[in-house]
């Protein structure tokens, strides 16, 4: 990694850090321990672990501590599954638990200590691999009384933790905090708030919520605080404060609504796969061939485990083991990387793709009003799940816009001797066994050509590939206001950018029947290669390349730039560059592909290895990191040893994707040609 | 029966492909060019979410380049299961001609288009040149990743 | 000078994010240790950024971005996502919410700096 910051200097923020989450978790895991004895879940405790634990590991991986996030690592699944199922951990998971929160604790101390963090044990890791996931809770008996809106941004945890918490005997209570540049001053804020309030009730949730900007809420915004106590309302009211009569109470009704059906499933901690509006907290891994893939990989990784432990044998005995630690490093790089894509690989069926459709058209119909209907014909296709999650926000908008633009209210659609109530469709199947077409259709009122092609400032498009690319640029609505459900986040833009990023195409039929309705088809192809790439330029142009193969980002800095002594390799200026003592063939990227500039200062070198032999090639400057979609080049005019494929990076340009190690080995050997 | 062509100039000259292979044309800016490849490769573009693979004629015939204009038209052809771009100066028609219109063409046409010509015929007046697509892309069969 | 809110429940944390980005002019920050302390910054006072972790306490960040979007004031604020590695599932969440950029830690200085000044000189653009 660069070195221009030294995450090095955090480590004592980091211990501090650590040691707190420890012992908040050690309160927790003492919490669990008594309920798991009883049989009971607590969904706060599980969760509270599950935060701590994940935040250990984010900060462990900035500061480079690997064998700390590797153990907080196979205990957040440990949590995340108990928090799916409830907040309830088996005795046997807890043990592990405690056991794991040890190992931390010990290697946090010899951190601190100066001393060498030892590798993280592999039977813990074992057994926290092996545990089962807890089992799924009752359905909860008392149902709430609050609005819709709030009750859907809860989980399904938090509902399990208000209601078992009404069992107890507790009070559950609505308490609203107003935040203003005046309250601000006086140092009320809603972190002190919340400080306040935990001293004399159980927080369940804070919601925010969006209040017309007046004199009571002049930020138009106020929290509302979903409490359980034993507490008086006064002592509640008197902490947050607000006047006493603004506590509510949140009765339990008699369950007339067994479950609120717009629920939001994933509100909750972040990384929790599986947990995910779009299964209704249900992981299916009825695919043998990944679970299959899974064991393997984790008995990989108990066996990198146990040559880290080997290695650190031998460095005990005074060998010097840095060659092999560097690999060590870089395998469990890749083992990680393989583990993100092997779950990238699932592949599932058109019908899971499609199952929160309904969910999505009833709350469009409770917001829009319009009365609609669906009808889903999913096909009995798979696709990769990479390519899934990629179109869904697509497909999601399609739906909104035909719903919110497409159907017209039940007056209109009466007057014009149509049903009230509209239909869409949606379809799934297969053009061939690549390729899959998903389409969204409706029996609205269709596009009106010329609003639109008034609204972009053209001429009136005549075919409907033209109106497409009309309303596909950027920032066009035929609305004057973006409206509450496809005002924000994607337009039609975005819908065919997200298909083109896949190698799709977007096809649109205006008025596919009696001159009525729309429909819009995607095709995209089943699979894909998704990567992790770093982006970066040369010569003005953009390039990506794997992260999974480079070994490090440096800075050129001239003072450690050699010309290499001998002639250079044909036409090309290689250098030596001096990195930890190694000296590291340079080669400068443009000279490689005569590409314009060269000696800027500030510039980077992607260093990777060939063979065990490391190359660097020099770039003007890094842009970023991020997923890239790959799209293979297979024309023999351009299939070239380095360049692999290509992706488009967002501006409809193909950037091209390097294969730096490949290319290091054209340039191996004697004679090596400058490629024009 | 008359089958539908494609006429484009390249240098002046008009050449013809059968429509029936011809995908798109499209307006042209820039390709992205691949290291490593035949000088007579432009580069890559993308074109209706497609990645095309582009071959200057101008270059490919071995005639000076120029600067793309707004004539420039890429001419999207598949020839088997490889679909390529042409990278020619202007595409404005299309012209109906009988297949028996067309004759081999004479040496000196031959020699400027270097063995890219198949045949020659005459269409509404003009002498217009049938390219050979396969010569033009070259050999190859795609690989699959 | 640009007004960014760094938003992350570790203190070490945010101080990093600081540090990566001391080598670029012009900005300005403000530290949010939630979600909720988040909202409530944003409407109090204007800003140009919101670098956001995802993993805080009571409110996630899929519901921070959320929220943000519905507000009128804040639809095209820039948001720059920068959580520990997660799987597909968060990052299509978030995104499809109306985040602008999503970043994995670990990451290194020149990266962040990147993806800072690509929103902050696009500020504006959709996502």
């Amino acid at each position: 990694m660069s070195r221009s910051v030294d995450f090095r200097e955090f480590v004592s923020g980091f211990l501090l850090e650590a040691e707190e989450h420890l012992r908040s978790a050690s309160g927790n895991l003492l919490a669990v321990d008594e309920a798991a004895r009883k049989g009971e879940a607590r969904p706060r405790a599980v969760r509270e672990l599950f935060r701590s634990l994940h935040t250990i590991k984010g900060l462990a991986a900035m500061v480079g501590v690997d064998p700390i996030v590797d153990v907080a690592h196979a205990m957040e699944a440990v949590l995340r599954a108990a928090d799916r199922a409830g907040g309830k951990l088996s005795l046997a998971a807890v043990e592990q638990l405690i056991a794991g929160s040890e190992a931390i604790e010990q290697r946090v101390r010899a951190l601190a200590g100066g001393g060498p963090v030892p590798a993280a044990p592999a039977e813990l890791l074992q057994a926290l691999v092996e545990l089962d996931p807890g089992e799924s809770p009752g359905p909860s008996r008392a149902a709430l009384a609050l609005a819709p809106e709030l009750l859907a941004k809860l989980t399904a945890s938090e509902r399990a933790q208000l209601t078992a918490g009404i069992e107890q005997g507790k009070r559950a209570v609505r308490a609203d905090f107003i935040p203003s540049p005046a309250r601000a001053a006086e140092g009320l804020s809603i972190t002190t708030a919340r400080e306040r309030v935990s001293a004399v009730a159980e927080i369940v949730k804070i919601l925010p919520v969006s209040a017309p900007r007046t004199e009571e809420t002049p930020g138009g915004l106020k929290f509302t605080l979903l409490l359980l106590s034993a507490a008086s309302d006064e002592a509640i009211a008197a902490a947050v404060p607000i006047p006493p009569g603004a506590v509510q109470p949140l009765t339990t009704a008699a369950p007339e609504e067994a479950a609120p059906p717009d629920v939001a499933e994933g509100a909750g901690p972040e990384d929790l796969p599986g947990e995910d509006p779009r299964r209704g907290g249900v992981v299916r891994v009825g695919v043998a061939r990944l679970d299959d893939a899974m064991e393997k990989l984790a008995a990989l990784i108990v066996t990198r485990y146990r040559l880290g432990r080997a290695i650190a044998a031998l460095a005990a005995e005074g060998v010097d083991v840095r060659a092999l630690r560097q690999i060590e490093g870089e395998h469990g790089r890749q083992v990680r990387d393989l583990r993100a894509a092997l779950l990238t690989l699932r592949m599932i069926s058109t019908r899971e793709l499609l199952e929160p459709v309904p969910l999505i058209v009833r709350g469009l119909r409770a917001s829009t009003g319009k009365s609609v209907r669906v009808e889903i014909d999913a096909g009995r296709g798979e696709l990769d799940k990479a390519v899934a999650e990629r179109i869904f926000p697509a497909i999601v908008h399609l739906i909104r816009n035909a719903v919110d633009h497409g159907i017209e209210p039940p007056e209109e659609r009466r007057r014009g001797g149509k049903p009230e109530e509209g239909l869409v469709t949606i379809t799934c199947f297969e053009r061939s066994n690549t390729q899959i077409e998903i389409r969204v259709a409706d029996d609205g009122g269709g596009i009106d050509r010329e609003a639109v092609a008034r609204r972009a400032g053209r001429e009136v498009p005549r075919s409907d590939a033209a109106l497409l690319e009309l309303l596909a640029l950027p920032g066009l609505s035929t609305r004057d206001q973006a409206t509450k459900t496809s005002g924000r986040g994607l337009g039609m833009d975005i819908v065919k950018r997200l298909t083109e990023e896949l190698g799709g195409e977007v096809l649109l039929r205006a008025s596919p029947g009696n001159g009525r309705g729309t429909e819009i088809t995607l095709r995209i192809p089943l699979t894909v290669t998704i990567v992790d790439a770093f982006t970066f330029e040369c010569g003005a142009q953009a390039f990506v390349v794997p992260v999974a193969m480079v070994e490090e980002v440096v800075d050129v800095d001239s003072q450690e730039v050699v010309r290499s002594p001998g002639p250079s390799a044909g036409r090309l200026l290689v250098s030596l560059l001096s990195r930890r003592g190694e000296a590291v063939p340079l080669i400068g990227l443009h000279s490689l592909f005569a590409l314009p500039g060269g000696e800027a200062a500030g510039r980077k070198a992607l260093v990777v290895r060939r063979n065990g032999e490391p190359f660097a090639f020099a770039v003007d400057r890094m842009r970023g990191q991020q997923e890239i979609v790959v799209r293979p080049l297979s024309d023999p005019l351009v299939k070239v040893t380095g360049v692999p494929g290509v992706t488009d990076l967002g501006d409809g340009k193909p950037t091209l994707v390097l294969d730096l190690v490949a290319l290091s080995g054209t340039l191996s050997g004697k004679r090596a040609e400058a490629l024009t | 029966m008359s089958a539908l062509h494609v006429l484009f100039k390249v240098a002046g000259a008009e050449y013809v492909l059968a429509a029936a292979d011809v995908l798109q044309m499209e307006s042209f800016t820039s390709a992205t060019r691949v290291p490593g490849t035949p000088w007579y490769v432009a580069g890559l573009v993308q074109i209706r979410g497609r990645v095309v693979p582009v071959v200057d004629l101008r270059a490919r015939f071995e005639l000076p380049a120029v600067e793309p204009s707004l004539d420039t038209r890429v001419v999207v052809v598949q020839q088997g299961e490889r679909v390529v771009g042409l990278l020619v100066d202007s595409a404005r028609e299309v012209l109906s001609i009988a297949p028996d219109l067309f004759r081999p063409p004479p040496d000196v046409v031959a020699t400027q288009a270097a063995g890219f010509v198949k045949a020659v015929a005459q269409a509404g007046g003009r002498l217009v040149m049938l390219i050979d697509c396969d010569r033009v892309i070259g050999e190859g069969k795609l690989h699959d990743k | 000078m640009a007004e960014i809110l760094v938003v992350d429940d570790s203190k070490v944390m945010r101080e990093m994010i600081v540090a990566c980005l001391r080598g670029q002019e012009g900005l300005a920050f403000t530290h949010a240790a939630s979600g909720l302390e988040a909202i409530e910054r944003l409407s109090l006072k204007p800003f140009d950024l919101v670098i956001l972790d995802l993993n805080m306490p009571d409110i996630g960040g899929v519901e921070v971005v959320e929220f943000i979007r519905g507000q009128d004031k804040l639809r095209e604020l820039p948001i720059l996502i920068v959580t520990t590695r997660g799987d597909e599932g968060s990052r299509t969440r978030v995104l499809a919410a109306g985040a602008s950029r999503f970043m994995t830690k670990p990451f290194t200085p020149d990266i962040l700096l990147a993806e800072v000044r690509g929103l902050l000189s696009s500020a504006g653009a959709p996502a």
